[in-house]
């Protein structure tokens, strides 16, 4: 699940909280409410997936996102990794929707992160489709060239600094993760969301950096997760990570820290083979490096070492998770607290690079309370 | 021999004389101060009444890119996604305004008056403007009035999102700040919770207390302006290529909006350019007329600097026979005008100071009265501006001093022998009967040509202020002539009175000295009393006009409506409400939209024209041919205009405009003119069911109600009152007098100005005879040896200022008959467009003339009592 985001500082209370949601711990067996105590919808077990349909937007539902992250690679050797977010969050009434959007540039050669964030309520400036996927916030969009191909184009950038002008098109199928179209995430019956991901998106295009345009081609990650729970209360933050394998797999984990600074049961870490199957594996996670925030004071595990079991060998494998640049901090204040989203590469133990990824590290920042 | 004498001989000579008589040279920076001080106070306060208008919506968003507005009336919100979808992409912020005037509701006392004060309600999208990237600002909804005792995380996002209408104001707008506001806007008195302070960034203005803020959705539904925007404000983002984004930019949002058919595009700034383009004729007549005091010192200055040269021949005789040359008499001189401009000139900009924070709103309430709600803050003035004010006293006096040094220069050494000898008769041009009439046959000549014109519409009379100087320069110089007839008509008497017998001899040769006083005087007088010709004439015509257009008994506006610029309402429910009341006869309703026409602000308005009782109420300059713009089957292409319109716009009767409406642009045709002294904007005045249509609003400007016979007005408007709070409701005679009173606060201003003209030119005559008499030591003397008593040489002082002061007071009024004429039908007419019909205050006119005469009197006599007490010989 990549469900993300951060606690949100009082200011907007709601919006970020509520995108803490999905990560309750995994319970069971409880058969789905219709609704929350406060009238918003439940995943139900069992859901058909409809498309483009349930690309678009889930009004009924208090909260959903769409999240692409991504490699890029320019013809003379510049690698960029890129991050573009959607968010929606209805008001506790029902009466509008909130739509924050991020975006972020991590240019690795010359180690400069760009990013921005956007909050606008719902209108005439944010919106979000309940037919297709056609996302606006500002003068950023994410929407289907082609529904059927699945084709999408992302508009966006980081002032004028930075331009998006992106294609992306899945290079393998939708994955639904979760069991029985719901994935659970947390003890509460409410706690559960639709966890929809493009693991594989080709992606080209051109990006503005400066006075200059960029053709780019690469890869990106999308998650989209519609949900409506609560926060635990007892989690303090997450990891999360997601990896491109150049043997055409994907690699999704995460782990959820509670108070006294453990595992939450929720935590997992899931395969996607070449062919789009998924598979749940054991972890261990071990941190090599952290960095300290000159922004925010936060302090990042921002190298770490994962063991786990591949399923493909069924033999354990350890893969060591390095920033392409430390300095990959959101320290926007629009919508939450900061928080550390950055490109990586996976290499072994020897030092061979096995892929790309992008990890998300959340409720470091000093000032957070919940 | 060389320029190193001047500090010495400053020290030695003019320091020893300013030492000697201090009080004389005190007066003479006084005057020159008094001079510069009402300059710099107009100035001041021009400036302030312009630097209070702008946007604000720089407050919260910096300074815009670009913003679009209608060419009339709102712009349909749907445009939003539109312009979104047009930038393709483009990082640019696009922020959408309303902007709305609303004003406390009245309160017991003042609720019958206009000029209450008046806010500005902005609405913004507040959720939005967080984007800005404006990192010092703290978001509004978490925001509480308690917020600033407390911590402010306390606040809860999501109650004060959804708390309803809410306004953040200024952090000067009241302390502690009030829980709630009431505010009439429209016709409805609205109470809203005070949410908090408006947060401002170190670089933003801060915001002015007058200015609230509301979240854009909010005030759209309070002020009736749902899916509706006044403006859309552009900032692209920082980043490369601004200059190139931003022409871009401007190119598309041009081409979007047909060229100004759908909506305008400006820069920022361009409103407040507008409203100094509106207001600049006002504000340049403000300043000549601030001018006056000046223009009386510079004559003073002269003469007291002339009186110096005579009385300090006998030193410059003794300077220049030992030596110095003719060069650096008259650099002494010179320096001397120089150190008494630059003490004026300083002195004048502490007293203008002082001063502007008067002028200030009394300049204010008329561009409130007349253009459009201002908020004067505080006037202050720029370092350019204290340089200006020092250099203007330092180039008055050395304009002044330049004669008298040339004068002092080609003093001969031999004049020292004639100790005592007849003063100088003055400059030569002074005494020219040729060169009086050249200057007022100069003046016919300039009053014959057209105004400069400024971008805006607004017109500048240059030429009928140059003829108006070229007449009070001419009128000087031939006023002096009538000195001498006067004292031969005069003679008769005075051979039985001999201190009136010593007078008269004295005004049969005028001195330079006489004349200049004269001159001065009659400058004063001429200004002062041309002034009230002009103020007497405008007011006749604008009681014969309110007499003529008000027949209703009721009036009724939105008391939300304070300025000429408020779009406050009455809603179309409450309209035919007052229509239908049962006591009600008769209702006239008005719409009024403000329209730009080619970029120049006007009004365009509509009446029932149909209405059989409209047309007796329309004052004609210019009536029309026939009846078919009163007939509805024949008037869809036609309009009246104001006065003031076809002066603006150089339009008149059967020419044809192309108005801008929300329904797209109309072409009408000028069936006839009309006088509107009300709005210098000028009007357009068509059928109300079409302006209506074009602009799909029913709402009215004003309703006019005439009541049942045995109906009584005052008790009608009680019981509307209590109805509708939020209305100003006038009874005829009430809206008469108000519309008076505003006409003569209007003026208010003017006639400080010639208060204080009048009160230097007196000065000048005290300075005048001061200077005489000790020119006339010896004459002194030798009366006192003949037996003369104080009281008598007092006498004879005070019958040669008062013919001084008959003589100036004749000519002035000669000169104010034809200063009034010019300020009527040229600097009036060229300025405003309005056709005024002459009138003669002769009440005022005479109580002037008696005054001058009296206190010329009794200067001179007081001037007169302290002569005859000057010892015989002394430095002076």
């Amino acid at each position: 699940m990549a469900a993300k985001r951060r606690k949100m500082r009082k200011k907007i209370p709601h919006l970020l909280f509520l995108l803490f949601a999905s990560f309750a711990p995994l319970c069971g067996q409880t058969s789905a409410p219709l609704t929350t105590a406060d009238g918003f919808a439940v995943p139900q077990p069992g859901h058909i997936f409809t498309f483009p349909r349930d690309h678009g937007s889930h009004p009924e539902f208090k909260i959903e996102w769409w999240y692409l992250t991504g490699h890029l690679f320019a013809k003379d050797g510049r690698r960029f990794g890129y991050q573009a977010t959607f968010f929606r969050s209805a008001a506790p009434d029902k009466s509008t929707h909130l739509h924050l959007a991020h975006m972020a540039l991590i240019d690795v050669a010359t180690g400069k992160f760009h990013h921005q964030e956007r909050l606008n309520r719902e209108g005439w400036d944010a919106r979000s489709s309940t037919t297709t996927l056609d996302l606006h916030n500002g003068p950023w969009s994410l929407r289907f060239l082609d529904a059927t191909a699945e084709r999408m184009s992302l508009r966006g950038g980081i002032r004028a600094d930075v331009g998006f002008n992106f294609t992306l098109s899945p290079a393998k199928p939708l994955v639904v993760f979760g069991e029985n179209s719901v994935s659970r995430k947390g003890s509460a019956p409410t706690a559960a969301s639709y966890y929809l991901t493009f693991t594989r998106l080709r992606t080209e295009g051109v990006l503005t950096l400066g006075t200059e345009s960029i053709a780019v081609n690469g890869e990106s990650w999308m998650d989209h997760e519609i949900s409506s729970s609560q926060l635990d209360q007892n989690q303090i933050g997450w990891d999360w990570v997601s990896i491109h394998f150049t043997d055409g797999r994907e690699l999704m984990f995460y782990r959820l820290r509670l108070r006294d600074g453990s595992s939450d049961a929720a935590s997992s870490l899931t395969w996607v083979d070449a062919a789009g199957r998924t598979q749940k594996s054991n972890f261990k996670l071990d941190v090599v490096e952290t960095w300290k925030s000159p922004a925010t004071g936060a302090v990042y595990p921002i190298r770490v070492r994962l063991t786990t079991t591949d399923p493909s060998t069924g033999k354990p494998i350890t893969l060591h998770v390095e920033p392409l640049a430390k300095k990959q901090e959101l320290t926007g204040n629009l919508g939450g607290i900061p928080y550390w989203e950055g490109a990586c590469r996976i290499l072994d133990d020897s030092g061979r690079e096995l892929g790309n990824a992008y990890m998300e590290l959340t409720g470091y920042a000093k000032d957070l309370k919940l | 021999m060389r320029s190193s004498l001047t500090p010495f001989l400053l020290r030695r000579f003019t320091l020893r004389h300013w030492r000697l008589a201090p009080k004389q040279s005190a007066l003479l920076v006084l005057i020159l101060a008094l001079g510069v001080a009402v300059f710099v106070a107009v100035r001041l306060a021009n400036r302030a009444a312009v630097a209070s208008f702008s946007n604000f919506t720089e407050t919260l968003t910096g300074q815009s890119d670009w913003s679009i507005q209608a060419p009339a009336g709102t712009l349909p919100e749907s445009i939003l996604p539109e312009l979104r979808d047009a930038l393709d992409g483009r990082p640019v912020h696009i922020v959408p305004v309303v902007e709305v005037t609303a004003s406390p509701p009245p309160s017991p006392g003042n609720e019958n008056k206009f000029g209450r004060p008046s806010y500005t309600l902005l609405g913004v999208d507040l959720l939005s403007v967080a984007n800005l990237a404006r990192p010092q600002d703290k978001p509004f909804f978490n925001q509480s009035v308690d917020s600033r005792n407390s911590d402010a995380d306390t606040g809860d996002f999501w109650k004060s999102f959804n708390a309803g209408p809410q306004v953040w104001v200024s952090r000067d707008f009241a302390d502690p700040l009030p829980a709630h506001i009431d505010l009439v806007i429209d016709e409805s008195v609205r109470t809203v919770p005070v949410a908090g302070i408006i947060p401002s960034a170190p670089d933003a203005p801060r915001a002015p207390p007058t200015l609230m803020i509301l979240d854009l959705a909010q005030l759209q539904k309070l002020s009736g302006k749902t899916g509706r925007i006044d403006r859309v404000e552009f900032l692209i983002e920082p980043g490369p290529r601004a200059d190139e984004r931003r022409a871009e930019l401007q190119t598309l949002l041009v081409d979007l909006g047909r060229h100004g058919e759908r909506w305008s595009v400006s820069a920022p700034g361009a409103k407040r350019d507008s409203a100094e383009a509106m207001t600049r004729a006002f504000r340049l007549n403000l300043t000549i007329l601030s001018l006056i005091a000046l223009l009386v010192g510079l004559y003073l200055i002269f003469q007291a600097l002339d009186g110096a040269v005579v009385r300090r021949r006998p030193e410059i005789a003794i300077l220049r026979s030992l030596g110095v040359e003719e060069s650096a008499i008259r650099r002494v001189w010179l320096w001397e005008s120089a150190l008494l401009g630059l003490a004026g000139g300083a002195l004048g900009l502490l007293l203008g100071w002082a001063g502007a924070q008067i002028a200030v709103r009394a300049v204010g309430q008329t561009v409130n009265a007349l253009y459009y709600s201002t908020t004067v803050a505080s006037a202050t003035p720029a370092p350019s501006e204290i340089a200006l004010s020092i250099a203007l006293g330092l180039v008055a006096a050395l304009a002044a001093g330049w004669w008298p040094a040339r004068e002092a220069a080609r003093t001969p050494p031999a004049q020292v022998l004639q100790r005592g000898a007849a003063p100088a008769a003055g400059h030569r041009v002074m005494r020219s009967l040729g060169f009086g009439l050249a200057f007022i046959l100069a003046g016919i000549l300039c009053a014959q040509l057209p105004p400069l014109r400024f971008d805006g519409g607004s017109r500048f009379p240059f030429a009928g202020y140059a003829a108006a100087f070229l007449w009070i320069f001419g009128a000087g110089i031939l006023c002096a002539f009538l000195l001498p007839p006067f004292a031969r008509l005069a003679r008769g008497w005075g051979t039985r009175f001999a201190p009136a017998s010593v007078a008269l001899s004295h005004l049969r040769a005028p001195s330079g000295r006489h004349r200049l006083a004269a001159a001065a005087l009659l400058c004063a007088i001429g200004m002062t009393a041309g002034m009230a010709i002009l103020v007497a004439s405008f007011e006749t015509t604008m009681q014969g006009w309110v007499k003529r257009t008000l027949q209703a008994d009721l009036y009724i506006a939105s008391s939300g409506a304070q300025s000429a610029s408020s779009q406050n309402r009455i809603s179309a429910s409450a309209a035919q409400a007052l229509a239908g009341h049962p006591a009600v006869e008769r209702a006239a309703m008005l719409v009024a939209y403000p329209i730009s026409l080619d970029g120049i602000p006007t009004l365009l308005s509509g009446v029932d024209l149909t209405d059989p009782a409209t047309r007796p109420d329309l004052p004609w300059v210019k009536a029309p041919r026939d009846n078919s713009v009163f007939d509805p089957a024949l008037n869809a292409g036609l309009a009246l205009v104001s006065e003031s319109f076809t002066e603006r716009f150089r339009l008149t009767q059967g020419d044809t405009l192309t108005v801008p409406t929300p329904a797209g642009p109309k072409s009408l045709t000028i069936a006839g003119v009309f006088a509107d002294y009300g709005n210098e904007r000028g009007s357009i005045l068509a059928d109300l069911p079409k302006i209506r249509a074009w602009f799909a609003d029913d709402a009215v400007t004003n309703v006019s109600l005439y009541v049942k016979p045995g109906v009584d007005a005052d008790t009608l408007r009680a019981e509307l009152i209590k109805t509708y709070p939020g209305l100003s409701i006038f009874t005829n005679a009430r809206l008469r007098s108000e519309v008076l009173r505003i006409f003569r606060q209007t003026f208010s201003i003017t006639y400080a100005l010639e208060v204080i003209g009048v009160a230097v030119a007196m000065t000048g005559l005290a300075l005048t005879l001061i200077s005489v008499l000790l020119d006339r030591r010896d004459e002194l003397t030798t009366l006192r040896a003949l037996g003369f008593r104080r009281r008598e040489i007092a006498l004879a002082a005070s019958i040669e200022g008062l013919a001084v002061s008959a003589c100036a007071t004749v000519g002035g009024l000669a000169l104010s008959g034809a200063l009034g004429w010019l300020l009527i039908h040229v600097i009036n007419k060229q300025s405003f467009g309005w056709t005024l019909t002459y009138a003669m205050p002769w009440g005022q006119l005479a109580a002037l003339a008696v005054i001058v005469m009296t206190t010329g009197w009794a200067v001179s006599y007081a001037v007169g009592l302290w002569g005859a007490d000057l010892p015989a010989d002394r430095e002076e």
